[in-house]
């Protein structure tokens, strides 16, 4: 019986949380620290004249002062994928907000002032804000060193399409079958547009690093999500083996993604080298807005279905803006692409999705990573296409979605979940089909439900995670690994995972922080993956070490290592038994010795899936809206939301509803409120006045959500991971409900009370779908 | 550099506390750096995300945006202050148990807000915590849960009470 497993545990982290204890990255006070300052561009793009950084340098308490003059590294360009973004600017800075230089001083306020004091020389260039722009054929291009990069090997069906001479820096494409032919063959063929807006992760810790670059090492402690992955960047852009660079991260307040891949780690590692001194670098909020967005995407969607409903072809051009640097871009890209057909039975598809360099705020990694852009284009597509047909929007649904294993894509793992019977239950707690009694009491208000289904391929691609277990002389546990406690709950439910196959209880087990000097390497924590690709490390490592206790208990009892068994924080033989610490005595002696129990997982390479790696489940994220329109002002309120997702089985139930009802209002946000705005290259919107971020009120009249246990996840127990699903079907399901409450169909999020009141004015003198 | 030091006298959790401050030092800046308390968080530092919220005369106040001598005279309660001998208060108790915190760095001002709304309303329903929590940000949540724990949190101070 699962001792561990299912049950909300309380969180480790929940008592240093609670009482201010927890210490985060922006907590890390080292003696003798300098702090640091950036000087950042106040133009979109120009080229790099000169830099007089003297009298910065000559104030009393200065430190430091970094610029390209004296960079002194084997590299000064980092990137995922693209090594394309410089410690400093080199040539020229490509967005309001890019980092020109920077000062460390004995305190942050002389560092500020300093800032102010480095002159620089720009050449100003032509500055490209939007897609079209970049694309035009007189645009300027914005990479024009040909920077270096690693590209993927990819399968069946995906390719990937180079650019020369482009602001386009990648372009990702998915084929199967033949749609040019299949529209021919199509009874009707509709095609949209849709449009969403970039947006802003905010997590409340802005970015902080805090370096020590001393005799050759380097020690580094950041609130990442990628601790070895930042690890080798540093390492090979400073020209230092990765064992002389040690990342310590302590907690993160908050990432969504935002903290994925290297960030500020080495501006601050090079001002540490050249301050010969500790230096610490905390960004302020404006500052995180300047750092890293979710791309802004146009969709553009085509679908060619019979008479009846039934998906013939689809075909989708997905347009992001991937701001000054690559960053993550690519990967967003090409998961956007891969994604954008949505969770139907459709023969023939082909797709494009473009990441296009402008002069704005880099894009990259965003909770939910390229799906929310293309499901809210496919949701609210296929809603439109069921009034043109007269049909119930829920029926095509039903009509067209993926069975419980059936591919999505050839060399894929196939659907684990069962969509059709999430979204009937669905439709059931949203009243689907039903007239509210209250809907047509006031006048000037309108109610109206709309519904949405998205999945993503979770769990990332070619990761691969290991674990250590230790059982020590007392027969407590100490688990080693690197998923870096966002939030999430890892530490704990990794701990139930261990708890579970050691049979001790949660008690007896502690989680070592996380110190790449003695933590096994690990891919990052990003996509959902943590408790299935981790999950599934740290359970073979907890087996690892229980074979070995076994096999240390039959040499002690003197049976057969078959015979032994393991509950309760005792091993049994027989008439024999004695606790874990009483064996490992007997086979040690009192003070020495411990076991060491290690675990692998890495999902293999499938030449034929398409992006080179099967996922390691699916993870689905379903939304029902009710909304109420007032056609006089715009404004919509949320009157009830259910969302529901598959976790396949909870490890803990607790855990698994924060995740899903704290990516809901990610989604919620997105679509009513969130959007990140340019006038005359400035981004005039980087701080929490004028950027809405969802607030208490904000919050539907009626929240639900569901959380499923299908069973079918590849993760320990039958797990998947879950937490991106609920910015799948957020903005379809809102726009649905919009349509449904007033025939206004909107094509681009946030719906701001302007834009509704705009289509509902407009709406008066045009017909409805399907009329 | 203009700063002068001001003397600053006033009960730091509970405790009485004699220092000086620079006169133009933020009340956050002090507690954080001064006092070397680092449960109180910086985040938006423009009184919008409620992060480095702390109970000045049992009033809650955005840390960011007051100076520091205006503690001056008064009882001053950070996140660290809020435990007692006998342990966790209970809306730390109640965080816990009904998940109001995920990556936890709104969770000192968070809890610091409930605390005042407590005080004033011991039995709030779910509309007036939404209007009285409006005030502090979490991005982590859905805040759902947050509800859920200072509805908690109101019944083990009743039974407490009682």
């Amino acid at each position: 019986m699962a001792i561990t497993i299912g049950h909300s545990i309380l969180r480790f982290d929940g008592p240093d949380k609670v009482t201010g204890r927890a210490l985060y990255a922006s907590d890390v006070r080292l003696p003798g620290v300098a702090h640091a300052k950036i000087l950042r561009s106040p133009l979109p793009h120009a080229r790099l004249r000169h830099i007089d950084a003297s009298r910065a340098a000559s104030i009393p308490g200065v430190v430091a002062v970094l610029t390209r003059e004296n960079l002194d590294v084997t590299s000064p360009y980092y990137g995922a994928y693209i090594k394309d973004q410089p410690i400093v600017a080199v040539e020229k800075v490509r967005y309001v907000g890019d980092i020109v230089a920077a000062v460390a001083a004995t305190d942050e306020r002389i560092a500020e002032r300093a800032v102010c004091e480095i002159a620089v020389e720009y050449e100003e260039l032509p500055a490209i804000i939007s897609v079209e722009d970049a694309l035009s054929g007189t645009a300027v291009i914005i990479h024009d060193e040909n920077p270096a990069r690693k590209d993927p090997k990819y399968g069946y069906g995906a390719s990937l399409i180079p650019h020369a001479s482009s602001n386009i820096f990648y372009h990702f494409r998915y084929e199967r079958g033949d749609v040019k032919k299949a529209f021919e063959e199509s009874d009707h063929v509709f095609e949209e547009t849709y449009d969403l807006s970039s947006a802003q992760h905010y997590p409340l810790e802005s970015h902080v690093s805090v370096a020590d670059f001393q005799d050759g090492q380097v020690t580094i402690w950041s609130g990442t999500q990628t601790p070895f992955p930042l690890r080798q960047e540093i390492a090979r852009m400073f020209g230092l083996p990765l064992s002389r660079v040690r990342v310590m991260v302590p907690y993160v307040g908050g990432g969504y993604g935002a903290k994925s891949g290297i960030k500020y780690e080495a501006l601050a590692v090079a001002l540490s080298r050249l301050a010969k001194r500790p230096v610490r670098l905390n960004l302020s909020a404006e500052e995180t807005f300047k750092t890293l967005c979710d791309p802004s995407a146009r969709v553009t969607i085509k679908t060619g279905v019979k008479k009846d409903g039934t998906f013939v072809a689809r075909h989708c051009e997905v347009y992001l803006n991937g701001g000054a640097y690559a960053n993550s871009g690519p990967t967003v890209t090409e998961r956007a692409g891969y994604r954008a057909h949505g969770p139907y039975r459709i023969q023939h598809v082909t797709t494009n999705c473009y990441c296009v360099y402008t002069n704005t705020v880099p894009g990259g990694a965003f909770r939910g990573f390229g799906g929310p852009q293309v499901s809210f284009a496919y949701e609210s597509h296929l809603d439109m296409i069921a009034h043109h047909l007269n049909l119930d929007p829920l029926q095509l649904r039903f009509n067209n979605l993926l069975d419980k294993d059936e591919l999505y894509t050839a060399g894929n793992i196939p659907i684990d979940c069962d969509l059709r019977s999430e979204l009937k239950l669905l439709a059931e707690n949203i009243g689907w089909g039903k007239q509210d009694p209250e809907s047509r009491i006031r006048p000037g208000i309108k109610r109206g439900k709309g519904i949405a289904c998205g999945v993503k391929d979770g769990g990332g691609v070619n990761k691969e995670a290991n674990a250590v277990v230790k059982i020590l002389i007392d027969g407590s546990v100490i688990l080693f690994f690197g998923a870096v406690e966002i939030g999430q709950g890892v530490r704990t439910a990794l701990m139930q995972i261990a708890a579970e196959e050691l049979r001790v209880k949660p008690e007896r087990i502690q989680v070592a922080p996380i110190d790449t000097a003695y933590t096994p390497f690990d891919r990052g924590t990003h996509a959902s993956s943590a408790i299935t690709v981790m999950g599934n490390a740290i359970q073979a490592a907890a087996r690892d070490a229980r074979e070995k206790l076994m096999s240390m208990a039959a040499d002690v009892f003197r049976q057969p290592s078959s015979t032994i068994t393991l509950d309760d924080g005792k091993l049994f033989a027989g008439e024999q038994s004695a606790f874990i610490h009483e064996v490992m005595r007997r086979h040690f002696g009192d003070l020495e010795g411990e076991i060491l129990g290690i675990g692998r997982f890495k999902v293999s390479r499938r030449d034929d899936a398409p992006l080179g790696y099967p996922a390691t489940f699916w993870e689905n994220g379903l939304a029902a809206a009710e909304v109420e329109v007032d056609e006089m002002t715009g404004v919509v309120k949320l009157i009830k939301y259910i969302s529901l997702t598959d976790a396949g089985k909870m490890i803990n139930p607790l855990h698994c509803r924060g995740q899903e009802e704290g990516s809901v209002l990610f989604g919620i946000g997105h679509a009513l409120y969130e959007q990140l705005i340019y006038r005359d290259g400035q981004l005039i919107n980087p701080n929490l006045v004028d950027y809405h971020l969802p607030r208490f009120r904000d919050l539907p009249r009626s929240f639900h959500s569901i959380i499923l246990e299908e069973g079918g996840g590849t993760g320990p127990f039958g797990a998947k991971g879950i937490g991106e699903g609920g910015t799948l079907g957020a903005a379809a399901a809102i726009c649905n409900a919009v349509y449904d409450a007033t025939g206004v169909r909107l094509y681009s999020i946030p719906l701001t009370s302007q834009s509704i009141w705009a289509a509902c004015s407009k709406n008066s003198e045009t017909p409805k779908e399907g009329d | 550099m203009d700063e002068s030091l001001i003397p600053l006298r006033f009960l730091l959790n509970g405790r009485e506390c004699n220092t000086e401050v620079n006169c133009n030092e933020l009340l956050i800046d002090f507690i954080r750096n001064g006092l070397g308390l680092t449960g109180t968080k910086r985040s938006c530092d423009m009184e919008i995300c409620g992060a480095c919220t702390v109970l000045l005369d049992e009033k809650a106040i955005s840390s960011c945006s007051v100076f520091a001598f205006e503690v001056d005279g008064k009882e001053l309660l950070t996140i660290e202050g809020l435990a007692g001998r006998e342990g966790l208060h209970p809306l730390q108790q109640a965080f816990i148990e009904c998940g109001g915190f995920q990556c936890g760095f709104c969770t000192p001002g968070m809890i610091l807000l409930a605390k005042s709304l407590l005080d004033e309303n011991p039995d709030p329903s779910s509309e007036e915590i939404q209007d009285y929590m409006d005030a502090n940000i979490c991005r982590c949540t859905g805040y759902q849960m947050i509800i859920e724990s200072i509805q908690y949190a109101a019944k083990l101070i009743k039974s407490k009470g009682a």
